[in-house]
């Protein structure tokens, strides 16, 4: 805007819409920083994970929107953070709300199930399949509800963001639009991910201002390419070292002759077995882990096509993100955070070893131990227990630490307003009141993500 | 007194527009002074100023008051902070009642759920599921535990199948049968395993590891042993079990969450709450085997003597961890078996010498 500044004169008596303080571009729109220090996320998180620990699950509730406030208050589009109002309590109620209302459904059919399984078709694994299919558009549900819960309490400058109710009609159109996809083979993939995040942006309020996803859903289909063409190079692999110029041109029986030969092959003998260039199959882990590496690509990738085609009244959306880095996020992080789980781990047992070596000897079968054999037992099982909640506990921070906080900060710092001249027509929208918070999700053991 | 702060970056969102406002700061009178550009300026009480937890960085402050849920205050110069003397007041609890009557709800509908409704039901629907429902429940429970319980992790655990011994076996299920006449649903097998111990399956599958038989001192503890395990069977305890675990172990999986990975845990508290269940279980099958063996003419002392070697072997679990297990404390059950011995008859063993020594090298 070429009025800016006169607009932005000291003796201008009344404010005008376009004044915007130090660290924001009004004319070219918002960058969105990313501040936080990956320590006191370490911290935070072993902090909380830790009093999580020591009252059985309950802080759960209280570290999630701890760690919500630290991601919420690190990101900061125009240099001021988004803010997480969240309420521990709230989502505490929101659990006992929805397990006094599942617990029946649960029960109740997972019995019914199993009976009606055994009776009629002699089998478990039925039952099983039916009690998890059911619960399906219930997880859809849950999703829905959980996310309508976040947006509706993160704010943005003093202004709530909200998500219209329409979870039952997410739910519905998830399990079609799934049905869709595995009956034509995953081709309809792209169109799901892409209406499914229509259905949401378009429910997407921030203030007075409704979102908009715009594109196609054919718009998605470029971010498919490393997936489509690891799946073509494995089943090209696949057709060569099997059918066209077979590894193993006697063919193989079963897994049992193949667990054979591979025991001869690394114990340096052949035995009987003809083998036509066996360094091929190395192929095949390359394959898979190429298509690993797709399906990070595209759910992220996706994410950035869709990211720039969202719009508000006034406001557009732009995202820089690089699928390479995140895949490169993912594995590094994934790699990092079990190497220091194992380390930790093993330091943690050699202590406890050595803390408790006396009441180990009693670990052995002593015969004769009688009632003294009692204690030990019941040590062993708190010793073991702890080190079980240690090693769930220093996962969950390694993981916040290592691909969580990066992943968090490349998609803040990849991501751009450049249009915000509709933002001083925004207004306040009216608080979401929200009984069972993300109860549902919770219950649901989906709210392990962020 | 007034005190000036430096207003540059710093920024006050009246909760109605995302447009930011530049300010001035003051502290003065006790009052926090927010000086806006159009010359109107905001007094927030010191006291009534709150700053927002858990910021991940300190070089941006968001303050908020106390009364207006929306408005912030955006500040960059950390010397106002001591002016301001609560900043972390925690605001007083809300929803302390209605959260108190759903935890009360919560507890109770799961309190419910697995210790009534679904008891109840399991208990009912055992009855009705047909024969081969059972047998197919229970072979897949026996193809599971044999190969949970192999070492090397490649074959499932051998059955033990030395004609001698199972013919002797048989022969020994016939003789507790008599008049009862449940010979048809018991299918007894022997499996090469150190453990001392024995169970039942649904679909009338008695389980007996090699250990138990090592262990005893004489035919008439595998006797005793085989006869209550038969209670079990002829209760059809493993199969109202079997329906009564899917019920639960669903409930209790709500609960945890994804708290720890669940699955420990859950597995924990499902021990704990079956251990209850089978203790009444457990007694009826122990009086059962009392009934059995006395009619087959064995003594039922001998299975407070089974009892006893195996305590002497592993110890008596009281007190808290003998809820981590599913028998009952094993000194009452060798008084109760004991009392069952009638003084004046005359018991005979349960099988002959030959008999027994082709049991013992059953799995040879």
């Amino acid at each position: 805007m070429n009025d800016t500044p006169i607009i932005n004169s000291p003796w201008q008596s009344k404010p005008q819409p376009k004044v915007v303080p130090a660290g924001t571009e009004a004319e070219s729109g918002l960058t969105v920083e990313f501040t936080g220090k990956r320590a006191a996320l370490f911290w935070l998180a072993l902090k909380t994970g830790f009093f999580t620990i020591l009252t059985l699950g309950f802080y759960r509730f209280w570290m999630k929107t701890r760690l919500r406030r630290w991601y919420w208050s690190a990101m900061r589009p125009g240099g001021h953070p988004l803010e997480y109002v969240g309420d521990p309590i709230e989502k505490l109620l929101g659990f006992f709300i929805a397990v006094v209302i599942l617990t029946f459904y649960i029960g109740i059919v997972n019995l019914l199930l199993m009976f009606v399984s055994f009776s009629v078709f002699n089998s478990s694994v039925i039952g099983y399949v039916a009690s998890f299919a059911g619960l399906i558009p219930l997880w859809f549900y849950a999703r829905y509800r959980a996310r309508r819960y976040v947006l509706g309490r993160t704010r943005w400058r003093g202004v709530r963001f909200g998500l219209e109710k329409g979870a039952w009609g997410y739910a519905m159109r998830a399990l079609w639009y799934w049905f869709l996809t595995i009956i034509s083979l995953g081709i309809l993939w792209p169109r799901m991910t892409f209406l499914l995040e229509k259905y949401r942006t378009d429910r997407t309020f921030f203030g007075s201002a409704q979102m908009v996803q715009g594109g196609r859903w054919q718009n998605l289909l470029p971010a498919t390419r490393p997936f489509v063409a690891s799946l073509l190079f494995l089943g090209a692999v696949l057709l060569w070292t099997l059918r066209v110029d077979p590894v193993f041109p006697g063919g193989i029986a079963d897994g049992a002759e193949l667990a054979g030969a591979l025991d001869g092959l690394v114990e340096g003998r052949i035995e009987g077995l003809e083998w036509v260039n066996p360094i091929r199959l190395i192929l095949i882990p390359l394959g898979l882990s190429g298509l690993l590496f797709g399906a990070i690509w595209y759910v992220w990738v996706s994410k950035r096509i869709m990211a720039n085609h969202k719009i508000g009244p006034g406001v557009q959306f732009a995202s820089d993100l690089s699928g390479l880095r995140v895949t490169f996020i993912y594995v590094l992080g994934n790699f990092i955070a079990y190497m220091m789980l194992v380390i930790g781990v093993v330091a943690l047992v050699l202590l406890a070893a050595f803390v408790f070596s006396d009441s180990l000897v009693f670990f052995a079968d002593m015969p004769g131990a009688g009632a003294v054999s009692d204690l030990p037992r019941w040590v062993s099982v708190v010793l073991l227990a702890v080190l079980y909640l240690t090693f769930f506990l220093l996962w969950g921070v390694l993981y916040n630490t290592f691909v969580t906080y990066p992943l968090m900060r490349h998609m803040a710092v990849t991501t751009t307003l450049p249009i915000v001249v509709g933002l001083p027509l925004i207004s306040q929208r009216d608080r979401d009141a929200f009984a069972e918070a993300e109860g549902f999700a919770e219950a649901l053991d989906l709210g392990a993500a962020i | 007194m007034s005190v000036g702060f430096d207003g540059m970056g710093a920024a006050y969102f009246d909760g109605d527009s995302p447009e930011p406002r530049e300010v001035s700061l003051h502290v003065a009178e006790g009052m926090l002074q927010i000086g806006m550009d159009n010359g109107t300026t905001l007094r927030w009480p010191v006291e009534e100023v709150r700053q927002l937890p858990d910021i991940a960085v300190k070089t941006g402050i968001v303050l908020r008051r106390a009364s207006d849920p929306v408005a912030r205050l955006f500040v960059t110069d950390k010397t106002l902070l001591p002016h301001l003397p609560q900043l972390t007041r925690r605001a007083p609890p809300k929803w302390c009642g209605r959260l108190a009557a759903w935890a009360v709800a919560a507890v109770a509908a799961v309190g419910l759920q697995i210790f009534v409704l679904i008891p109840l039901l399991a208990d009912n629907l055992a009855g009705f599921i047909p024969p081969e429902g059972e047998r197919a429940l229970g072979e897949a429970t026996y193809g599971q535990i044999r190969e949970a319980l192999d070492d090397t992790g490649l074959n499932p655990l051998e059955v033990c199948e030395a004609p001698d011994g199972v013919a002797a076996l048989d022969a020994l299920v016939d003789r507790l049968s008599g008049e009862r006449d449940f010979r048809q649903q018991v299918n007894v097998s022997v499996l090469d395993h150190k453990m001392v111990n024995a169970f039942a399956l649904p679909g009338g599958f008695v389980v007996i590891f090699r250990g138990l038989i090592d262990a005893a001192d004489g035919p008439d503890e595998v006797a005793a042993v085989l006869a209550h395990e038969i209670g079990h069977v002829v209760s059809s305890d493993p199969t109202r079990h079997a329906l009564r675990t899917a019920g639960s172990i669903g409930v209790l999986g709500l609960l945890f969450g994804d708290f720890a990975g669940g699955a420990a845990v859950l597995f924990l508290t499902e021990r704990l709450i079956s251990a209850q269940y089978s203790q009444a279980a457990e007694t009826g099958a122990d009086a059962f085997a009392h009934d059995v063996l006395a009619e087959a003419n064995i003594s039922p002392g001998a299975l407070g003597d089974m009892f006893a070697s195996m305590r002497a072997e592993h110890g008596d679990a009281e007190g808290v961890v003998a809820h981590f297990l599913t028998h009952p404390s094993l000194g009452e059950r060798i008084k109760a078996a004991r009392a069952e011995v009638d003084e004046g008859a005359t018991y005979q063993p349960s099988m002959s010498p030959e008999e027994w020594a082709a049991v013992q090298t059953i799995c040879d």
